[in-house]
């Protein structure tokens, strides 16, 4: 390549004016009829000339290569049956054509398996912007077209985007489609679920008409099947059962074809609901005012969870003065509204230092009774009244007291401790500050208690005064009742002898009531951290703990032994072999986790279908062909052309040779020498002068 | 001040010690017992003796609560964490308690205990006289006290047990003083005070000479005069409502404040029912 170019030395403007000014001479000149008029002219538009500083140039240039992209899917979908060895095959296929093309460069791109599922966009904008715009001159994708991320995708290709699909025409799926799923529910409120059968690809006629029988399994356990046609929404109440995870499982086996169907592994769903409690209702009764009062208003006040409804007996029923009513600031205690009628509003219902006045009708006791049997809590705090003639336990209440009070009261300070249930025991286990051995560390004492012998079925999880028991836990049909057997807790609070975890011991054991899952003796946990690794745990009263079965997905088992880390607690790491929904049970406690979505996203949709690339292959004159048909020949076209079309052998698809090059040098060279400007110019300025001269006159005449 | 250093750790060696809690102490834990402050006036300290004991016959009388005998407290000597109330009444020549006793202090306030200052002299103060304020600036100066405002209107101790509006005792019509509501606290919602101890004021001050009107001795009857004639009675039994409130309202805190919510709690219970 040549070219002129200029390089002027002193600027344009200055150029300009003097070839204007030599323009201006010659007129000057012609009107005046001087003869060597363009002679003066040609000289002074040589000097602008000169100064403009004409030069050649010339450069060296190479042709270079075109590249086609060669994009190759790997993701989990594509891994379904035939469809590895049929990209395998293509590819194979492509590059041997493509090595006989001339100039031809492959890059070759490969997309796995990302979190969010298959990023064929993101795959080719960053293989695209990897290569010069003028150098590509095609893509050719392999893949099922199950890509994830349609925004992504370039909006168009310098060069013809091919699309070569796996998979085969009689491919078919149906799947269960979730809609709609709530992450937190109300505990005994129901949550609607919207599901949905969807039937893709070509179905068979006879499963098309058939509904799927659905199976909704919470937490592992059968709670209803039912037949849902393809295509019809349906809301599935679910009702959470318990604080936490609640794990839906809906599901439906595969239908029976000839042909199967590509997978069954987006035929279930697994679903997690944290279960939340409503606010929590708490009934505190104070029998009367005294010092330990406040510590239950302290404890029950600062928790924005619960509504706290109190009563306190300030004047009993024998007692009377003269005080007109209006000038005493009580109300009557509304016994029936509370105990006949609301009763199972409230979670828990407290009775500190209640005394039998004469205050509650026996029938209240027996709805108490009941109500807990139903699955209410009741956590009495006695004090010496316990052991009196007042006593709770000659209430009907008494039946379901986790102990019999004998009547004596022990007197003395005493080191509240934990018995070796109560270290096991999730209300008392790792209590700050602790007795133990060999440590200096030690509560406050407490004063008095009351002597009370526990229930055989119950667990006593602290001893005071003589190794008696001090808070013993029992559960009555399915409700629970805890029993402290002294009012002396608050002294923990006023720091007496260094004091003690008073709200904490409270707030456990009204919650352990109200079954707050993290305070169950027994339990079996899973803490996922991370992608797969799960760590179990095991909460236990008992010993030991039994081995922990794990059934994976496909039905297989596998044993966990579980070592102890602490009285009551065993663990075991684990990591799972994919994402999937497991059961893990220890024969008394069974649990369903999922690990990863259940239908993990690559599975969502497995028909292959060029849809999801969007109009890509159109905008670029590319092809959408299914490898089924055969592998497609390649051959190249022009520019704009159309780059698929149907040949005597079959498909071909065709890439566009750019014919790009690049300049590798350039050289820059004056177009006269300096000394040549010189003699044109003063040439020009001497023949003028003669012109005009006397000389020249003189020859002529 | 180094003694105010040094103080935390000599408490700490002393709730070490294992040994066996006076039993008078006991008796305070187990009986709810009032407890006063012995100044070392003998007058001033069978009045507060005798007070005391009024005010726990007349809650035993009127009331679920039945404290057992006053207790006189050495405030250089008793640990007080094992009490709930202690009357404190303010004498001139009071000799100011040692550092150790204000850290004890300091942690009977802040751990929900209250101390009634009583500085005896609503009957002159405010007229150029001796009065009670020096002394109760002096003793109780070392003690973390939160800032104080006259008890308003809607205070609960107005409304623990009896309704009242002031706080009369032996003398009539000084302001009694208790921690002040915080800034911008809506005073409409009946419970302006902090959520600590239940919003229980850990101080109440006021120069009423509670404890003389009281007062009862062995007999049963009254050692002081109190006023003259029928209003002078009636007066009386004022300073022992005042009495029965204060206790009710160590004892319960905002119990009574927040009894205004429950029937608007029932209500809701019941309208969710509805609701179904």
């Amino acid at each position: 390549m040549t070219g002129l170019s200029f390089d002027p030395l002193l600027g344009w403007p200055l150029v300009a004016a003097i070839a204007g000014l030599a323009v201006l001479v010659t007129i000057w000149s012609l009107w005046r009829g001087l003869r060597g008029w363009a002679l003066r002219g040609l000289a002074g538009l040589a000097v602008a000339a000169a100064l403009a500083g004409p030069a050649l140039e010339s450069g060296i240039r190479n042709k270079l290569s075109d590249i086609v992209i060669l994009l190759d899917d790997r993701s989990a979908s594509q891994s379904l049956p035939g469809r590895t060895e049929q990209t395998d095959a293509a590819l194979a296929g492509l590059e041997r054509q493509l090595a006989t093309l001339p100039d031809t460069e492959i890059r070759r791109v490969t997309v796995s398996d990302a979190e969010d599922g298959t990023l064929i966009g993101a795959a080719l904008t960053r293989a695209l912007a990897a290569e010069p715009q003028t150098r590509v001159a095609g893509v050719i994708a392999v893949t099922d077209g199950q890509s994830h991320d349609p925004a992504m995708l370039p909006k168009t290709a310098p060069a013809p985007v091919h699309v070569l699909l796996t998979g085969a025409p009689g491919d078919w799926d149906r799947r269960l489609v979730v809609e709609e799923s709530p992450a937190y529910g109300l505990i005994d409120q129901p949550v609607t679920i919207r599901v949905r059968i969807e039937d893709q690809g070509a179905v068979p006629a006879a499963i098309a008409a058939s509904p799927a029988k659905l199976r909704v399994l919470i937490d592992g356990e059968q709670s209803r099947s039912l037949d849902l046609p393809p295509g019809i929404p349906l809301d599935l109440p679910v009702v959470p059962q318990h604080a936490g995870q609640n794990v839906v499982s809906i599901g439906f086996d595969a239908p029976v074809a000839d042909t199967p169907e590509l997978t069954d592994r987006n035929n279930s769903a697994a679903i997690q609901i944290q279960g939340v409690r409503d606010r929590l209702r708490v009934l505190l009764i104070s029998g009367e005012p005294h010092a330990g009062e406040r510590t239950w208003r302290n404890l029950l006040k600062s928790d924005t969870n619960v509504d706290l409804i109190h009563f306190t007996i300030l004047r009993p029923p024998d007692k009377m003065d003269a005080v007109p009513v209006d000038e005493m600031s009580l109300i009557a205690f509304p016994t029936q509204e509370l105990f006949l009628e609301r009763i199972r509003d409230f979670d828990l219902i407290i009775f500190d230092r209640y005394k039998v006045r004469g205050i509650l009708m026996p029938q209240y006791y027996d709805n108490i009774r009941r109500y807990v049997e139903e699955g209410g809590a009741v956590l009495v705090s006695a004090g010496p009244e316990m052991s009196s003639v007042e006593s709770l336990n000659l209430s009907p209440l008494g039946a379901i007291l986790p102990g019999r009070p004998t009547g004596r009261i022990y007197d003395q300070p005493f080191l509240p401790r934990l018995t070796e249930d109560g270290q096991r025991h999730p209300v008392t286990a790792g209590l700050p500050g602790a007795p133990r051995e060999g440590s200096d560390s030690h509560w406050g004492r407490w004063l008095r208690m009351s002597q009370v012998i526990p229930d055989s079925r119950a667990q006593v999880v602290m001893t005071g005064a003589e190794d008696q028991p001090l808070l013993i836990m029992n559960r009555v049909g399915k409700g629970r009742v805890a029993m402290l057997n002294s009012d002396q807790v608050w002294l923990w609070g006023r720091g007496f002898e260094g004091g003690g975890p008073q709200l904490e011991l409270l707030r456990r054991i009204a919650h352990w009531s109200m079954k707050e899952p993290e305070l169950e003796e027994e339990a079996l946990l899973a803490d996922v951290s991370g992608e797969l690794s799960v760590t179990i745990t095991r909460r236990t009263m008992a010993e030991i703990a039994k081995p922990v079965r794990i059934t994976r997905p496909d039905g297989q088992t596998v044993t966990v032994e579980l070592a102890p880390i602490g009285p009551g607690r065993f663990t075991a790491r684990w990591t799972a072999p994919g994402p999937g929904l497991y059961r893990m049970t220890d024969g008394d406690i069974t649990r369903v986790m999922a690990l990863g979505p259940a239908a993990p996203r690559e599975f969502e949709e497995t028909v292959a279908s060029g849809e999801k690339l969007g109009s890509l292959p159109e905008v670029t004159q590319g092809a959408v062909l299914r490898l089924s048909d055969g592998i497609p020949s390649l051959r190249t076209v022009r520019e704009g052309r159309p780059a698929h079309g149907q040949g005597v052998s079959g498909d071909w698809i065709a890439i566009t040779p750019r014919g790009a090059s690049s300049t590798t040098g350039i050289t820059h060279r004056p177009l006269l020498p300096g000394w040549a400007w010189l003699a044109i110019i003063s040439g020009l300025a001497l023949a003028g002068w003669l012109a005009e001269g006397r000389g020249w006159r003189l020859r002529r005449t | 001040m180094i003694w105010f250093l040094l103080a935390p750790f000599l408490l700490i060696a002393s709730l070490a010690q294992a040994q066996d809690p006076d039993p008078r102490l006991i008796r305070a834990a187990d009986e709810v017992a009032l407890a006063y402050v012995v100044t070392g006036d003998s007058e001033v300290d069978a009045a507060s003796e005798a007070g005391l004991r009024g005010l726990s016959q007349v809650l035993t009388d009127r009331t679920t609560v039945e404290p057992g005998e006053p207790i006189g407290i050495n405030l250089d000597q008793d640990d007080l964490s094992l009490l709930t109330f202690l009357y404190w009444p303010v004498t001139e020549d009071q000799p100011q308690p040692s550092p150790l006793a204000y850290v004890r202090m300091n942690h009977f306030l802040r751990s929900g205990g209250m101390i009634l200052f009583d500085t005896r002299d609503g009957d002159i103060a405010g007229l150029g006289g001796p009065e009670g304020a020096g002394a109760l600036r002096r003793l109780a100066a070392p003690l973390d006290i939160p800032a104080l405002a006259p008890i308003p209107g809607d205070h609960v101790l107005t409304r623990s047990f009896y309704l009242l509006q002031d706080f009369p005792g032996r003398y009539y019509g000084r302001d009694v003083w208790a921690e002040a509501p915080p800034a911008g606290a809506e005073a409409s919602e009946g419970v302006p005070f902090r959520i600590l101890n239940d919003g229980v004021s850990p101080v109440i001050i006021g120069g009423n000479s509670w404890a003389e009107a009281w007062a009862i001795g062995e007999n049963g009857l009254p050692l002081f005069t109190v006023g003259s004639g029928l209003d002078g009675e009636r007066q009386r039994e004022m300073a022992y409502r005042f009495g029965v409130n204060l206790i009710m309202y160590v004892l319960t805190g905002n119990y009574k404040s927040d009894q205004v919510h429950v029937p608007a709690l029932l209500e809701r219970l019941r309208s969710e029912e509805v609701m179904q």
